[in-house]
């Protein structure tokens, strides 16, 4: 994005956008553990972008209201993590993790508490092996589920005048043959994604001095 | 020898083993044939085992990674640029990531590079924990390079390409099929994102109301608001339907384009267009304003007669409503009996660019009005305007009835007039005839004879004038018989020379210049007497205060050319006797009726108004004509056309002497039929007193006996005008009974005796009545004396 003043070169977001891939894959085994069932998930790339773009990049594609898992997480980078659907697609993704046996009464009432579980997951796999990957830990608090629209979404999140970037994921889910669509959103201050940029440098460095 | 043959076999051992080795080549060669450039990478192990193709495209010994070497080995051949991200790749694999999908360029022997897509997946054990690493590369430089060309050509063209494979949310779409939506590129978009930027009124790039339906795949255009600059843009889609390879279902491959500025060219000429058309619309309004209010007819006819178009005055002046008449033919809407004249006009209206036609159209309640129309012809069509003249003509009408019925009136009392006239004149002319007479009788009575001739002059002298006026009066009615001779029409003037300078007074000069040279006139000299001497009276008339008159005589002849068409002289000679004063002329009106009878300008009481209509009527019964030149008070003059004689001037016949004793008959006999008594006791006195015999008789059948008898019949004197057999009919019995008697006809009127010539047969005579018993005698006489055979003429 041009109004980034991070700008991760292409192998720093091939690499990045690696880590995402085996958080995914790591968070995708989990659901299929889960679902029992065949979950694929994937993420086609990466970018860096302000608060305000992404609030505007989610608003461009989203009309509806969305819903979010939210998570902080904490270590040498910080900042909050959020799992973004469509609210329609949320309660799709429910449906298809808790499958079609259960009536729709009850889907609604279990909607908040599934969708938490299943963005734990996606997040803590997500994140968690991001960390693994650059031989870090990170500390994840206990989900939280918000709804609103994207600047609601992004805006609400530390204060107005909080420097804060965005690392914005496009995520596919395909579970029983239903296409759900969400993003993932790590909100972090600028000292923390000079941390990440840093660390990504060291990954890279390590693969190649593995691999020669 | 030993050592050779040692060495000889340790050459055939290596060269059997490299046949071996080459054959082994062959066959992996042979294999890959038909195999991908696969690999298994066992991350365990460390060791990587690759196909025949793999080493052939990463230009590595195929038996080597057939047989497996360190993973290094996977790398190899790969292009210094995207080795990294290569690494970085296999390293997220290696760690936990499940799809490995890069393309990578790898370097060929001859120093360029080829790109290939490797995709990849990590095998996973009961844990989770990937245990192999497999996949293989495509050779993609060709997609690749049609991929740029591709990317090129939409970026140079505009044009974004996108795909949907039927049943999913999401398309992919190019970089610049983002740029069309003012999205931030990406590759795959939720359509419902699209379809939320789409204006609501248009079509959606992709419907999902029912998400697993196929799509219309016609061309669709829409408008989209730019997220990025707000913008309202036009695109259109374009695409088809192709099977999807991967997931085999149905995959819709579209573009999309910017139709904006094309959009906008339409609209704009739309516009234009639209400007036009309300200009031409207003156009058409002044237009059907006019033929909307025109109170007169405007139709449209086609050249088959029928109306095309009417306009909404023949509601109000025929009274069909136009849709009534549209459609219908012109012949269907007048008279019966005016079809025929209307067929005929019609054709002209057809034959002619313009006409004017006046043509009676039948109301709708069956009354005529009259029309007056005037049509215009262009190419198959006649445009018509018609005027309803109806009233016009009923008011013209009544106006002409009303003129006639005051021409009638004024006739009437012209006629009282005349009437009046005549009856005190006739009264006068009694007067003395009856006063002479009554002196006469009471002389005889006292034996006073000796002063009697005074009284019987003055008798005779009145009814000579009495007989005189009749003659007039027939003159007038044109049933005048014209005793038509040669006149020497100066000598004539001279005669009248005198009584001209008593008539006109001393006020008015007389000027009579007769042509030396002059033919003789053919015609009657007593009319002519007359006709002069009423255009003098006429003449002197114009001049109250007096002027100039001026009479003269010349000769002229015309040709056939000289005569203009319409004229009733016919070629030949005339002598033209002119009578011009200076007096006070006629206007062009008076000039048109101044031949009409009973016309007159003089004062009521003054003129009978038959003066020149007497001369008129003279001058065609002599086969002549009448002209007038007159100007408002410069004068007039009159030039009466006789047909002229050639012949030598006839001895002019004495003026009868009263004094002259009546020639005597010798005793011939004379048949006399007439029914007036006192006529018929006249005649019969006076030829008896001359010595003739004398038979009488009241009728033709009181006659025939006498006719059919035996007796001696010289002469036959007979009344034209008889009760039962007329004197023509009588007279052809005699003669036919007697070929050698010879008749004498008395008329008073002879209607069938216009002209002498035609009505009597050789051997016949005529005498007008009234006439003077002398002459009377002297005819007889002629006609007892004739040589038998001769053709009796005048």
């Amino acid at each position: 994005m041009t109004d980034s003043t991070i700008a991760l070169d292409e192998l720093e977001r091939d690499a990045l956008t690696e880590l995402v891939n085996i958080g995914v894959s790591r968070a995708a085994a989990s659901l299929r553990k889960m679902v029992n069932k065949q979950v694929i998930l994937s993420v086609p790339s990466v970018e860096i972008v302000t608060r305000k773009s992404a609030a505007s990049l989610i608003g461009q594609r989203e009309s509806e209201n969305l819903i979010a898992v939210q998570q902080q997480f904490e270590g040498p980078f910080s900042g909050r993590a959020l799992l973004i659907f469509p609210e329609s697609n949320g309660l799709s993704l429910v449906r298809a993790i808790v499958g079609d046996e259960m009536g729709e009464a009850d889907v609604v009432d279990m909607e908040e508490e599934a969708l938490a579980e299943t963005g734990n997951v996606i997040l803590n796999g997500c994140l968690g092996s991001m960390a693994n990957m650059l031989q870090q830990t990170l500390k994840m608090s206990l989900p939280n589920l918000r709804r609103g629209d994207s600047n609601f979404l992004f805006e609400a999140i530390g204060g107005p005048n909080e420097e804060s970037f965005v690392l914005f994921l496009y995520i596919n889910f395909s579970v029983r043959e239903r296409n759900i669509r969400g993003y993932i959103a790590m909100i972090m201050d600028l000292p923390s994604l000079e941390k990440l940029k840093q660390l990504i440098a060291d990954f890279i460095d390590r693969v190649m001095a593995e691999a020669d | 020898m030993g050592n050779d043959a040692d060495n000889l076999a340790a050459e055939l051992a290596r060269e059997r083993s490299e046949l071996e080795l080459a054959q082994r080549r062959l066959q992996l060669t042979l294999d890959a044939a038909g195999a991908a450039c696969g690999w298994e990478w066992d991350i365990a192990r460390k060791r990587l085992v690759a196909d025949a193709r793999f080493a052939a495209i990463t230009n590595q010994d195929a038996v080597a990674l057939a047989d497996g070497v360190s993973t290094d080995h996977f790398f190899i051949s790969i292009h210094p640029d995207d080795l990294k991200r290569v690494k970085v790749a296999v390293a997220g694999i290696l760690a936990g990531s499940e799809v490995f999908s890069k393309e990578y360029r790898l370097m060929r022997n001859d120093g360029g590079y080829r790109w290939v897509h490797a995709s990849g997946r990590a095998v996973l054990d009961e844990d989770d924990e990937p245990v192999k690493f497999v996949g293989m590369l495509v050779d993609i430089t060709e997609q690749k390079r049609a991929n740029e060309q591709l990317r090129i050509a939409q970026f140079a063209g505009g044009i974004g390409t996108f795909e949907h494979i039927v049943g999913y949310g999401t398309i992919s779409v190019s970089e610049q099929f983002c740029r069309l939506f003012g999205l931030h590129p990406t590759r795959i978009l939720p359509v419902r994102t699209l379809n939320d930027l789409i204006h609501p009124d248009d079509e959606r790039i992709i419907d999902l109301s029912d998400p697993d339906r196929i799509q219309n795949e016609r061309s669709i255009e829409f408008r989209v608001r730019r997220p990025n600059d707000g913008q309202e843009r036009w695109l259109a889609r374009r695409g088809e339907y192709v099977d999807d390879t991967e997931s085999s279902g149905r995959r819709y491959m579209g573009v999309i384009f910017d139709i904006t500025d094309a959009k906008q060219t339409q609209e704009s000429l739309r516009q234009a267009n639209q400007a036009l058309s309300e200009i031409a619309r207003e156009s058409m309004r002044e237009r059907n304003r006019v033929w909307t209010n025109s109170r007169d007819l405007l139709v449209v006819i086609g050249i088959d007669g029928v109306f095309r178009d009417v306009s909404p005055a023949w509601m109000e002046i025929l009274g069909h409503p136009p849709d009534e008449v549209v459609g219908r033919r012109v012949t269907d809407f007048v008279l019966a009996e005016d079809l025929d004249q209307v067929v005929l006009d019609l054709k002209r209206a057809v034959e002619n660019t313009h006409t004017d036609l006046e043509i009676r159209m039948a109301r709708k309640d069956g009354t005529p009005r009259i029309v007056s129309w005037m049509t215009s012809r262009e190419e198959d069509r006649i445009y018509a305007y018609g005027r309803d003249v109806t009233i016009e003509r009923q008011q013209q009408a009544v106006l002409e009835d009303t003129e006639a019925q005051l021409r009638q009136a004024q006739k009437m009392e012209a006629v009282g007039q005349l009437t009046g006239g005549i009856a005190h004149d006739f009264n006068n002319m009694l007067t003395g005839v009856i006063g002479a007479l009554s002196v006469i009788k009471r002389r005889i009575a006292a034996k006073r004879l000796d002063d009697l001739d005074k009284f019987i002059d003055a008798a005779s002298s009145s009814a000579a004038r009495a007989a005189a006026l009749t003659h007039r009066l027939l003159a007038f009615s044109r049933r005048q018989s014209l005793d038509r001779q040669a006149i020497d029409v100066n000598q004539l003037i001279v005669s009248m020379e005198d009584l001209f300078r008593r008539t006109l007074g001393e006020q008015v000069e007389l000027l009579i210049n007769p042509m030396s040279q002059a033919w003789k006139a053919y015609t009657d000299p007593n009319q002519l007497e007359s006709a002069i001497l009423n255009l003098v009276i006429n003449a002197r008339d114009a001049m109250p205060d007096g002027g100039k008159l001026t009479i003269e005589t010349a000769n002229v002849a015309f040709a056939e050319a000289d005569l203009a068409r319409g004229e009733t002289l016919q070629p030949g000679s005339y002598v033209v006797l002119a009578v011009s004063d200076t007096g006070i002329g006629m206007s062009q009106a008076i000039l048109e009726k101044a031949f009409d009878p009973f016309f007159t300008t003089k004062p009521i009481g003054q003129g009978t108004g038959l003066g020149l209509s007497m001369i008129y009527g003279f001058a065609q019964q002599s086969g002549g004509h009448v002209r007038i030149y007159s100007q408002v008070g410069r004068g007039t003059t009159i030039k009466l056309y006789l047909p002229g004689s050639l012949d030598e001037i006839a001895q002019q016949k004495p003026a009868v002497d009263l004094d002259v004793t009546p020639p005597r008959g010798e005793g011939e006999t004379v048949l006399i039929v007439e029914d007036d008594t006192s006529v018929r006791m006249l005649v019969v006195d006076v030829l008896k007193e001359l010595g003739y015999r004398v038979i009488e008789a009241i009728d033709g059948a009181e006659a025939l006996p006498v006719i059919e008898g035996k007796s001696r019949i010289d002469l036959l004197i007979s009344d034209v005008g008889l009760p039962g057999l007329n004197g023509r009919q009588l007279a052809e019995i005699a003669i036919t009974a007697r070929p050698t008697l010879k008749v004498l006809f008395i008329t008073g009127y002879a209607a069938t005796a216009a002209a002498r010539a035609d009505f009597l047969a050789p051997g016949m005579e005529m005498m007008t009545k009234p006439f003077a018993i002398d002459d009377l005698a002297q005819k007889v006489r002629e006609i007892l004396t004739a040589p038998q055979s001769a053709v009796v003429t005048e």
